[in-house]
């Protein structure tokens, strides 16, 4: 159904202002209906015209003022509804018969929103009995806004050209000459205008039964197509199995958090027992010292356990370095190789360059597995003489990392001295050991 | 647009309506200037183009108004002859008839060839207070109409067309047409007789234009039948004052009745003088008598002779005598000029009176005569 707007008024014209529009159209198949109605008939043809009126409010905000509303009368025509002659509802004064009117509309009186009239080489102008029976049948029928359609058709005096002419008139009190454009949808260029769907429900009573007879395969019993049901479907599927899998996400985030404070944990004692251990060391070398002149001929003493140092160990502690991925054991395994040989209360292994003394402290990392920078500093041997003890303090932390649970102190072997410690990742044995 | 001959008009409506058409063309004289006939164009059909013809069932009238022409369309269905037409007002859309008091309209019969006539002329009533119900636009005009409707003379016999509004100036403009009511009765037959056309009835209708709601531009004109202005001596013998600033219509219109009044009882009375006057040349110069205007009394020619010379005087009399001298032209008989008619010599200084009578007047020419013969 095409629209055919004219505006009526505008109630203000300043901020907040009304416009009240309307708009009339008819289908296309109504139009040539209603045409072919009336090019056959061999006199003036007069009809009613069947349709809806509904209303649409658009509000609009700009910047060039507060707010507009603007009301849209839509006025549509579905169908028509033929006279079969002239005089067939009114007399010769234009009293309209409501008796005859009912028998023509039947019950199809409510759809009444207008009528027409159809006149050859006439002016387009109401005529005098056309307002009498408007006047008439705007009260019968009780439509303010009753509309008249009327045609003309005109023809040239050989008959070679004939132009066929419509207008909707719209009757105030005022005034019978309020004409409204009527615009038909699609007839026109569509290949430069957007084709129209019709919001025109059909009334074809051919197309309801067909869409009844067929109409299961496509649609369910509620009327709703088929397809429009099964997308739904999977579309809520789709949405159970996210909010599943947010479930998941959201309970392995739970305990990866756990796991994450107890490793923190781990760490942290860890880090005690560094500190321990070195000082521990620390003592027992002080007391060693103190000792040392008497046993210095005793170059290898098996019992002597202070100055044993253990080589080859590999490192218990894993490195928070090493990245994740890699063909290492598990992050979080707390056990160490079962011939890890390294002591704690032995002094560690020099790298190349170092100082040579322990670093008494073991300084942990940033606590999330990240390593501080020095450890890398040392792992390569290019040592700070100034920072050396802090440098080593941090480069011990992952070196001679024992348990004392899972370790025993080896007071067998000894120290090969100048020949640094090979240190493997992951508290592995070294190759051959 | 074209105006159609009621005999061609006829011809191209279909047959069913002729007779309807036949009194509208023939004897259709509607309003106060029923001089004028109902004229008929634009005929056109309701009918398909297949339909064969003549096959015309709708045209345009045009209809003779307070000095306008109203073009009203009229529209049938050939199909249906026995239907009572439409209207179409033409520009006066905001016209409405009553329906219930137009008693042709809701008794219409096809079968009576003067319902269509008679159905305009019950518009044409309804279309007149429609006209004067727009004049309460301007309380000046409605004023004058007012008064005109209490003069029985002038009331009943008066149209008037009521302009559209001028949207710019506001201006409203009017147009009152009105018979008036001059006795034409006794203007002698034979001033009525020499027209080329009908004259119908003899009428005097005064025009008075308002072309401002205030009356300060006010154009009267005075419009006779072709008969009555003949008999008053042509357009030029009749002059009628102009509207008197501030005046009105109800003392403007019955002078210009008086004036034409007084002009008619001129031409009868010279009609009267001027038969008398022949009467008593008869009586005085009977035998000498050759020949005299017996139906206008306006011409007479004598035989005289003076002492065995025989001459003609020919005595004409014009129209508005006696107040006009009548022409003496004496013409010999015997003596021809170069140009070979009879001498004669025209004589209008003589002594005249126009409160002589028909004897006196007849006497007098007698003494000329002698002398004139004698020169």
């Amino acid at each position: 159904m095409g629209r055919l707007v004219y505006s009526a008024c505008a109630k203000d014209c300043g901020l907040g202002a009304y416009v009240s529009i309307m708009a009339a159209s008819i289908s296309g198949y109504t139009f040539s209906s209603v045409c072919y109605h009336s090019a056959n008939s061999n006199s003036d043809h007069e009809g009613f015209l069947l349709g809806e009126v509904r209303q649409e409010e658009t509000l609009s905000i700009s910047d060039s003022h507060i707010g507009s509303s603007e009301l849209l009368n839509v006025i549509e025509v579905h169908n028509h509804e033929p006279c079969a002659q002239l005089f067939s509802f009114y007399d010769y004064a234009g009293n309209v018969n409501e008796e005859n009117l009912n028998r023509i509309l039947k019950d199809r009186r409510k759809n009444v929103i207008g009528w027409y009239r159809f006149r050859r080489n006439t002016q387009q102008q109401m005529s005098f009995r056309e307002q009498v029976i408007h006047k008439q049948l705007t009260h019968i029928l009780g439509i303010p806004d009753l509309v008249f359609l009327l045609f003309s058709f005109i023809s040239t005096a050989n008959s070679s050209t004939h132009a066929l002419e419509y207008v909707l008139f719209r009757p105030n009190r005022n005034s019978y000459n309020q004409r409204i454009s009527l615009s038909i949808p699609n007839l026109g260029n569509t290949s430069q205008q957007e084709y129209k769907v019709s919001s025109v429900p059909n009334t074809s009573k051919n197309y309801a039964s067909v869409i009844k007879e067929h109409g299961t395969e496509f649609f369910d019993k509620d009327g709703v197509m088929k397809d429009i049901r099964a997308i739904f479907q999977v579309y809520s599927a789709l949405q159970e199995r996210v909010q599943a899998v947010c479930c998941e996400v959201d309970q392995s985030e739970r305990v990866r958090e756990k796991i994450q404070e107890e490793v923190n944990k781990l760490k942290e004692e860890i880090a005690l027992r560094k500190r321990n251990s070195a000082e521990e060391e620390r003592r027992l070398q002080e007391a060693a010292a103190v000792t040392l002149p008497d046993n210095s001929a005793l170059p290898d003493s098996p019992h002597s356990s202070l100055t044993r140092v253990v080589l080859s160990g590999p490192s218990v502690e894993p490195s928070l370095e090493r990245p994740v991925n890699s063909s290492s054991p598990p992050v979080y395994s707390t056990t160490l190789p079962p011939d890890s040989p390294s002591a704690i209360l032995l002094p560690r292994p020099q790298a190349v360059g170092s100082p040579g003394h322990p670093s008494p402290s073991l300084g942990l990392g940033n606590g999330d597995g990240s390593s501080s920078d020095s450890l890398n500093r040392q792992a390569i041997g290019q040592e700070d003489p100034e920072d050396c003890d802090d440098d080593d303090e941090d480069s011990s932390e992952y070196e001679n990392l024992v348990s004392e649970q899972s370790q025993a102190p080896s007071l067998t072997e000894t120290v090969t001295l100048g020949r640094p410690a090979t240190l493997w990742p992951d508290g592995d044995s070294p190759p051959g050991s | 647009m074209n105006s159609l001959s009621p005999e061609v008009a006829l011809s191209r409506i279909s047959p069913e309506l002729r007779p309807l058409l036949c009194s509208v063309v023939r004897n259709g004289r509607v309003g106060l200037d029923s001089s004028s006939c109902l004229r008929i164009t634009d005929l056109k059909s309701g009918c398909t183009s297949l339909m064969p013809g003549p096959c015309c069932d709708r045209f345009k009238l045009h209809i003779p108004y307070a000095g306008e022409t109203l073009k009203w369309d009229i529209i049938f269905n050939a199909k249906d002859p026995e239907l009572p037409p439409d209207f179409i007002f033409g520009e006066d859309a905001d016209f409405l008839p009553e329906p219930s008091e137009l008693p042709h309209l809701v008794s219409w019969d096809a079968g009576k060839p003067e319902c269509l006539l008679q159905l305009v002329k019950e518009l044409l009533q309804q279309y007149h207070q429609y006209q004067c119900q727009r004049l309460r636009d301007s309380s000046r005009l409605l004023f004058e109409y007012g008064s005109l409707l209490e003069d029985p003379n002038y009331g009943r016999s008066m149209e008037i067309y009521a302009g559209r509004k001028n949207s710019w100036t506001g201006e409203f403009s009017a147009r009152f047409l009105l018979r008036l009511p001059v006795d034409f009765s006794n203007i002698p037959v034979y001033l009525l007789k020499d027209t080329a056309l009908d004259p119908g009835e003899d009428v005097a209708l005064l025009s008075v234009s308002f072309e401002d709601a205030e009356a300060t531009q006010v154009f009267p004109k005075l419009y006779l039948s072709p008969s009555i202005e003949h008999a008053l001596g042509g357009s030029s013998a009749l002059h009628i004052p102009a509207f008197p600033s501030g005046g009105c219509l109800i003392d403007y219109v019955p002078q210009v009745c008086q004036l034409l009044t007084n002009k008619v009882q001129y031409v009868i009375q010279g009609y009267h003088k001027r038969r008398e006057y022949i009467a008593a040349f008869l009586s005085h110069f009977g035998m000498g008598v050759v020949e005299y205007d017996a139906v206008g009394f306006t011409k007479l020619t004598l035989l005289l002779m003076w002492k065995d010379f025989c001459f003609l005087v020919h005595v004409d009399l014009p129209l508005y005598f006696p107040r006009d001298q009548p022409t003496l032209t004496f013409q010999s008989i015997y003596h021809f000029t170069s140009s070979g008619q009879l001498y004669s010599q025209v004589q209008k200084s003589y002594p005249y009176s126009p409160r002589w009578d028909g004897n006196e007047m007849a006497k007098r020419p007698h003494l000329i005569a002698g002398e004139q013969s004698l020169s």
